[in-house]
């Protein structure tokens, strides 16, 4: 086994079918109704920081560690949860499509796949090099479950803003999740599509923000803030909602709002704090191209462990 | 004689007719860019995004993400130059089955000026992975190329000069995607061109008669993907070749001869085209008389490189 996951083999996503075989599809999660799952949500990001710190240790290699662990929760929510998705057929027509604009997060993604069934635990053996199916950035061409080649940014969200109008054309339900960071918000095509995607009410059209407040080299204030974010896609057109990106349940419900608005794309800004689960990256500021040295990686495995046995205590011996 | 434009304009409301998954993008110069017709015919398949020409490439990726064939028009050098990363990360890098319609390219848009000069656009596209980059030499050819684009899977720039020119081509013309087309055969020189400029051809050639100089014409329909031994058969069949094209000799068909003349055939090769300088506002004709593609030029250009053959054998 490339990773060292007691939960790899039984598979996140069928758990997490297992525990909403009681709820219908698209509704928001409520504890302590959904508790059980909440929990299970809970634990599933722990594997996934987890898997995210082992892929840097063991093939040596920097990995936007910053950029994955803010997104963890939002990424998690959709895949285990959330999108209309099949990882069985990859290809089907009326999934839900996922763009990861901020591509260079992309080891998350590639988390999230291996965590829902798209690849497999033995495909990590070979990371960013000759043959493998993951590049440094997300290629649709070779990895399954990636619906958009994307590294460059500002140009994922176009693309999605692309996808919504056809689907919305050939009147398909489906809809279009992207994922954007408030650096990407930076670049002037991301406002030229918020333009255009208001304009063509693509209502299928969902947008969120990893509003982690720093770009690679620091602090988005020192540099091109983007603050006021909610005004500016307010004064856009767009339906804005706001969410605290590390909480299932208040993630769960601005989707539900998403999913239900007519009529204009929306929103979702995300506060989140870069690096989190790395104790190291929540003192300081690292650069995305740092690595994590021994020590700095032991202690993020032990806070990680902590966070598992609090939840695991919580929720009994249920979950596992 | 067939203005290519109204031509295009026609040409896509039969192609919009038979293949349903086609769309039409504009950025905001539908009358330009003569979609009009196709707007009035398929009303709901048409998206006019607004000035926003970075975003036709990555909006158009989406849409061919989804198994529609968006064909995306705006002049050449706002669908080109203003989105080459989209085209490369968004369309290439993707592999999206997108045509892009660079419109008015070349200097054929004389009094608009330099800015709207598109003499760069071959070379910027050349060398994406995956691009496939054609321009029509008159009707007959601009209607099979747009048939034959639309049912290649993958990146097509079709480079649409704007202009009028007689066809050339008979209705027994086949293009297909690669290949040369070989309009007359000799022995002395290769006279290779793309694009509108057969009209210029024929001139150089009533300029040579007296010379008793035998000219091989060779229409360059595709640039890319070229059919490398189709160039070496018919480059082993002269001494040397002289380009010609309406954009900058650097990138363009000039240095694609030149680079399979210089790994294969070790001949000389003469590039004719805009000497990598932004022109000036005037009629088409005349920038391209003065900057480059005049016919004296050219005509020294041929002595030129004869005798550089001579000498170098």
């Amino acid at each position: 086994m490339f990773f060292d996951i007691q939960n790899i083999n039984k598979g996140y996503a069928a758990d997490v079918k297992r525990l909403l075989e009681r709820g219908k599809p698209f509704q928001a999660i409520q504890s302590p109704k959904d508790l059980d799952l909440l929990n299970y949500l809970g634990l599933a990001a722990i594997d996934h920081r987890r898997m995210l710190l082992q892929l840097g240790q063991k093939h040596k290699i920097r990995l936007h560690y910053g950029a994955c662990m803010s997104m963890v929760e939002i990424i998690t929510i959709l895949y285990l949860y959330w999108l209309n998705i099949d990882p069985e057929k990859p290809d089907w027509d009326g999934r839900d499509r996922f763009v990861l604009s901020k591509g260079h997060a992309v080891p998350s993604l590639y988390i999230t796949l291996l965590q829902s069934g798209y690849v497999s635990d033995r495909d990590f053996e070979k990371y960013r090099t000759i043959d493998s199916i993951f590049q440094g950035h997300p290629d649709r061409n070779k990895t399954p479950g990636i619906d958009c080649s994307t590294g460059s940014l500002g140009q994922g969200f176009p693309v999605a803003c692309g996808m919504a109008w056809a689907l919305k054309k050939n009147g398909s339900s489906a809809k279009v999740y992207s994922l954007l960071s408030d650096g990407e918000c930076n670049e002037g095509s991301v406002w030229e599509a918020a333009l255009i995607a208001h304009n063509a009410r693509l209502d299928n059209l969902i947008s969120i923000i990893d509003y982690n407040k720093k770009s690679s080299y620091g602090s988005m204030k020192d540099r091109n803030a983007v603050s006021p974010l909610s005004q500016k896609w307010e004064s856009f057109g767009w339906n804005v909602l706001r969410a605290n990106g590390h909480d299932f349940e208040d993630l769960s419900r601005v989707l539900k709002q998403a999913h239900d608005t007519k009529g204009r794309p929306s929103i979702i800004i995300c506060d989140t704090i870069k690096g989190k689960g790395i104790p190291l990256h929540t003192r300081q500021f690292v650069s995305s191209s740092s690595g994590l040295d021994e020590s700095h990686y032991e202690e993020a495995i032990v806070y990680l462990n902590n966070l598992e046995k609090k939840i695991n205590e919580e929720s009994g011996t249920r979950i596992r | 004689m067939k203005n290519l434009a109204l031509e295009f304009a026609d040409i896509l409301v039969e192609i919009g007719t038979k293949y349903p998954e086609v769309v039409v993008l504009d950025a905001d110069l539908p009358d330009s860019c003569k979609t009009e017709k196709f707007a009035k015919s398929f009303p709901k398949r048409v998206w006019d995004i607004g000035v926003a020409e970075q975003s036709l490439p990555t909006i158009s990726a989406g849409l061919a993400l989804i198994g529609k064939i968006p064909v995306y028009n705006s002049f050449a050098v706002f669908a080109v130059h203003r989105g080459v990363d989209m085209i490369r990360q968004s369309i290439c890098y993707n592999n999206t089955n997108v045509k892009i319609i660079g419109h008015a390219a070349g200097v054929s848009m004389g009094y608009t000026g330099p800015s709207h000069h598109t003499i760069e656009d071959i070379a910027l596209l050349r060398s994406m992975p995956g691009m496939c980059i054609l321009q029509p030499s008159d009707a007959v050819e601009l209607k099979q190329m747009m048939y034959a684009a639309i049912d290649h899977y993958g990146p097509v720039y079709l480079r649409l000069p704007r202009s009028t020119v007689p066809n050339h081509h008979g209705s027994d013309y086949e293009f297909k995607i690669g290949q040369p087309d070989v309009i007359s055969e000799g022995t002395d020189i290769s006279l290779f061109f793309t694009g509108d400029l057969y009209p210029k051809v024929l001139e150089i050639l009533s300029g040579l008669k007296q010379r008793k100089i035998s000219v091989q014409v060779v229409n360059l329909p595709t640039i890319k993907p070229i059919d490398v031994d189709s160039i070496i058969r018919l480059g082993n069949k002269t001494k040397a070749a002289v380009t010609l094209e309406d954009h900058n000799i650097m990138g363009g068909i000039g240095s694609m001869i030149a680079e399979i003349y210089a790994e294969h055939l070790q001949k000389p090769v003469k590039r004719m085209g805009i000497n990598d300088t932004f022109t000036e506002s005037a009629d088409a004709d005349l920038l391209r008389e003065r900057y480059g593609l005049g016919n004296k030029a050219i005509l020294q250009a041929i002595n030129a490189v004869l005798k550089t053959n001579k000498l170098g054998l």
